[in-house]
């Protein structure tokens, strides 16, 4: 699978910057933000979502990587659009009525993910969550922080914080 | 911030941490520094002004004040030493000299050093001893120079020297102004908060000496403290305010015991019965008998008395300049650069908003909507107005950056042999902050140029027949939408014949034929000097390509203007504001991007053939018998085109860094302001892209760099 490759690379330029430290912190209990990215589901801490808006198309930025689909205005402020299923990967990457972008704050930066659909909001107590397997070098390492199991669903944490100010994304200096 | 305050006493006595304020008097220090050095250039040596002399004395005390309670004591030592010397001139019991005017100057640049320093800008502790002595030698040497007000202290010498001032270190220097005081703090819920005042003493060298009186002990919470110093009360009272408030704080002369005796001998007429002063001691714990007998104890209280009585004089003729002072302060406010700059984002909205509802406005029906489209008439009106109320809080006034030349003109001109006049017109001129903080290094050194270069040695100007002090001038003034500020001088102007054999000589590519402006325009490449003789002050020829780099990065022109013999100007033309400029937009393909209107020269429909190739893919373009290299957006911005029938066919003309360069475009949309908005706030730096902006449909386009471009055409 791709998406496997492309994380295992960010992983480790993660890990390389981080200069040993433990690149891996756990997911806490609190509230996570759920949305798809084709098939699967994914969480975040709800405290770094700032808004979700519907996706509009972006003004595109010449000789950016792929997955920045360009820059969009926020309410005056020039927001970079990253669209989060090209960077982790999936297959397809459509933008129809129920794309979303959800504003993202990290470090002090807004920055928009596109993904193909919000779920819910879900709180998550320790109970909930298990930790990432150990899936040897196959996946991202660096910004899985576990697996939330609510009933029949299977989530996927992730340090949306640690991935968006990656070198990789080269979204920040 | 630099260090932590060796004097943590200040902060632990009043029981908060004093380190958030630091910021505040670094400005505010900043501030009255700036101001003294002003008033002091302005000074008239011959007939001082005595509002100016209490001004100046005023600025040197607030630092001073600060510094004690933030625990600099290096900036309170120096400004102390200043201020002992302006106490006397404002007293008039030294006259003031240009020694002292210098030696107030360098000690102003010395103090904003200390407190740079302190901020964290630099490491080296400043110097300051020779500049002390300095003050120490006037303040002394201006001692015996006086005829009139030399039997007084002479008085007090004596006085002095009986012994009741035996601890103060050197008593000749300051002996005028040595008072014995009582000091009485409280009622204090804890007495022993009048400790930290023995520690203030400690610290402040020169402050005096202070000693318990009554044993040491509190009486009712009420403490009492003899004091010999040379500072003014109002002073000594802001000093103990930073470990006592000041309503428990009450400073009496130490004769003061005597006068409730009433018909003392010698004790001056009392004309205001009202006097606060007095009213305390009535009501004070221990009535006045007791009070009065317990300062003679360990004061030979005759000693005391006659310097008491200068001294008390002095006190009400600084008294009235204060309520004034602060009136001014309190009519400004001080907000931070971000509030401001967040208010104009918002205001930014609203324009955009503004200006959707009025393109969708444009559809409804008026006879039908009429107050719709009244409301949208005044909206647009209100929001213009508010955008340039906004814009306006950041603007500055020139003199801001004008008023730093008297000053180096006068030190350049020492420095030079020269005599030199600044004249400053249209200070009131408003200038973005952003822009002022750009310019300032530009002017000085034009300002600078002016000087070294321009003036000539008094008596080479004499020999010309022109009078022997040269004039420098500045002005600044609004011309449509930019400020033009102009260095003008009336020395030797620049010499075409010798710009001309300066460039041969360093293999430029020039010819007689040459415009007087391109002649004079050689001036800004690298490395180009015509000064005979290189100074400390320039002549290097570093600077004046540097000081155009820099005019041209803020989306500026320089002009020169110069006639041999009669003086050179230097013409500056910037923007109004960083924040907004004047934009051409053009489409390529589907997408639009922004051109600075002020870099594009022309543009013209492409005719076939017109593009010619050079080595197989540089492509050039034949504009007015001059050849420049094509630049292809489509390309450089790898734009997707989907519509195959169109091509770019329109050329526009840039001008960037002294070259230029077509691009190549599908179409020119329209010109219009556009405010700047910072790329890199959220994302990063993207190649040939200067910034972004927001269209009035919303969407975000991008504004080139064309400086980056016309460097790209050339590789």
């Amino acid at each position: 699978m791709e998406m496997v490759t492309e994380a295992e690379v960010v992983a480790r330029h993660e890990a390389a910057r981080a200069g040993g430290k433990p690149a891996t912190p756990t997911a806490r209990h609190g509230e996570y933000l759920t949305f798809r990215l084709g098939s699967e589901e994914y969480g975040i801490d709800i405290l770094r979502v700032q808004e979700i808006r519907s996706y509009e198309p972006p003004t595109r930025i010449a000789n950016a990587p792929p997955f920045i689909k360009g820059v969009v205005n926020l309410r005056g402020v020039i927001v970079p659009i990253i669209d989060l299923r090209l960077k982790l990967g999936c297959e397809n990457a459509e933008y129809n009525a129920f794309t979303v972008v959800i504003v993202l704050n990290v470090r002090g930066r807004v920055v928009g993910a596109v993904v193909d659909s919000v779920s819910d909001v879900l709180e998550l107590g320790t109970g909930h969550i298990k930790p990432a397997p150990e899936l040897s070098t196959k996946v991202d390492a660096g910004f899985i922080t576990g697996i939330g199991s609510v009933g029949e669903r299977m989530l996927i944490l992730m340090d949306i914080e640690g991935l968006m100010s990656s070198a990789e994304m080269g979204l920040m200096p | 911030m630099g260090e932590p305050s060796p004097h943590s006493a200040a902060s632990q006595g009043a029981g908060i941490d004093l380190s958030q304020f630091f910021q505040v008097f670094f400005e505010e220090a900043g501030e009255n520094l700036e101001r003294m050095e002003q008033m002091l250039l302005a000074i008239d040596i011959e007939a001082a002004d005595e509002e100016t002399l209490n001004a100046i004395f005023r600025c040197a005390h607030s630092v001073k004040g600060g510094a004690a309670t933030f625990g600099f004591a290096d900036v309170a030592e120096l400004t102390h030493q200043m201020e002992t010397l302006l106490d006397k001139l404002r007293r008039h019991e030294l006259q003031p000299t240009t020694a002292m005017v210098d030696v107030l100057l360098e000690s102003g640049d010395a103090l904003k050093a200390q407190l740079a320093r302190h901020q964290g800008s630099g490491d080296d502790p400043i110097e300051t001893e020779a500049l002390l002595r300095t003050i120490r030698a006037l303040v002394e040497g201006g001692e015996g120079g006086v005829g009139a007000p030399l039997a007084r202290p002479l008085a007090v010498q004596d006085a002095v020297s009986r012994g009741a001032c035996a601890s103060v270190s050197s008593p000749a220097p300051i002996v005028t102004t040595v008072r014995a005081l009582v000091l009485t703090v409280g009622p204090l819920a804890d007495p022993r908060q009048a400790e930290n005042l023995f520690e203030l003493f400690r610290e402040i060298p020169d402050l005096g000496t202070i000693e318990p009186l009554d044993g040491g002990q509190a009486i009712d919470g009420v403490r009492r403290l003899r004091i010999v110093t040379t500072t003014p009360d109002a002073e000594l009272i802001d000093l103990c305010t930073f470990h006592v408030a000041r309503e428990a704080l009450r400073l009496e002369p130490a004769t003061e015991g005597y006068g409730f005796h009433a018909g003392a001998p010698g004790a001056p007429p009392e004309p205001d019965p009202p006097d606060p002063g007095y009213g305390f001691f009535e009501n004070a714990p221990g009535g006045p008998q007791g009070q009065g007998d317990e300062a003679v104890a360990p004061a030979p209280a005759a000693v005391a008395a006659p310097p008491v009585v200068p001294g008390a004089a002095s006190t009400p003729r600084t008294a009235p300049s204060r309520p004034a002072a602060s009136g001014a302060e309190s009519s400004t406010l001080r907000v931070s650069v971000e509030k401001v700059d967040q208010l104009i984002n918002l205001v930014g909205e609203l324009v955009i908003t503004q200006a959707m509802l009025a393109q969708t406005g444009k559809g409804v029906d008026t006879a039908l909507y009429q107050q719709l489209a009244s409301g949208l008439a005044d909206l647009e009106r209100n929001t213009r107005d508010l955008q340039e109320a906004v814009m306006s809080i950041r603007m500055i006034p020139m003199s801001v950056v004008f008023n730093r030349f008297p000053r180096m003109l006068r030190d350049l001109a020492g420095k030079l042999g020269k005599k030199v006049e600044l004249v400053t017109q249209g200070e009131a001129t408003e200038l973005d902050k952003g822009v002022i903080e750009k310019i300032t290094d530009p002017l000085t050194h034009l300002v600078r140029n002016s000087c070294d270069h321009g003036i000539e040695l008094p008596a080479e100007r004499l020999a010309r027949g022109k009078p022997e002090t040269g004039i420098v001038t500045l002005v600044a003034s609004h011309q449509g939408g930019s400020i033009v500020i102009e260095v003008r001088d009336d020395g030797k102007g620049l010499s075409r014949r010798k710009l001309l054999a300066k460039a041969r000589e360093r293999g430029l590519d020039v010819h007689d034929g040459m415009s007087d402006q391109d002649v004079y325009g050689l001036i800004f490449a690298p490395g180009f000097s015509t000064a005979s003789e290189v100074t400390d002050v320039s002549g290097r020829g570093v600077g004046m390509d540097v000081v155009k780099k820099n005019i041209v990065a803020l989306g500026g022109s320089v002009e020169i203007d110069s006639a041999e013999g009669h003086g050179m100007t230097v013409r500056v033309r910037l923007p109004l504001t960083l924040a907004i400029m004047d934009g051409m937009s053009v489409g390529v393909a589907d997408e639009c991007y922004i051109l600075p209107l002020s870099s594009v020269v022309e543009s013209f429909q492409v005719q076939p053939g017109m593009i010619r190739t050079i080595g197989g893919s540089g492509r050039v373009v034949e504009v007015r018998d001059e050849y420049m290299p094509v630049i292809d957006l489509e390309r450089v911005f790898d734009v997707p085109r989907f519509d195959f029938e169109k091509a770019a066919d329109i050329m526009v003309v840039v001008e960037a860094e002294g070259g230029r360069a077509a691009l190549l475009v599908d179409e020119l949309i329209g010109q219009q302001q556009i405010v700047v908005k910072n790329l890199e706030a959220n994302y990063r730096r993207v190649d040939d892209v200067s910034g972004a902006t927001i269209l009035g449909d919303g969407r975000v386009a991008l504004i080139l760099d064309v400086g980056a471009l016309v460097r790209r055409s050339r590789h």
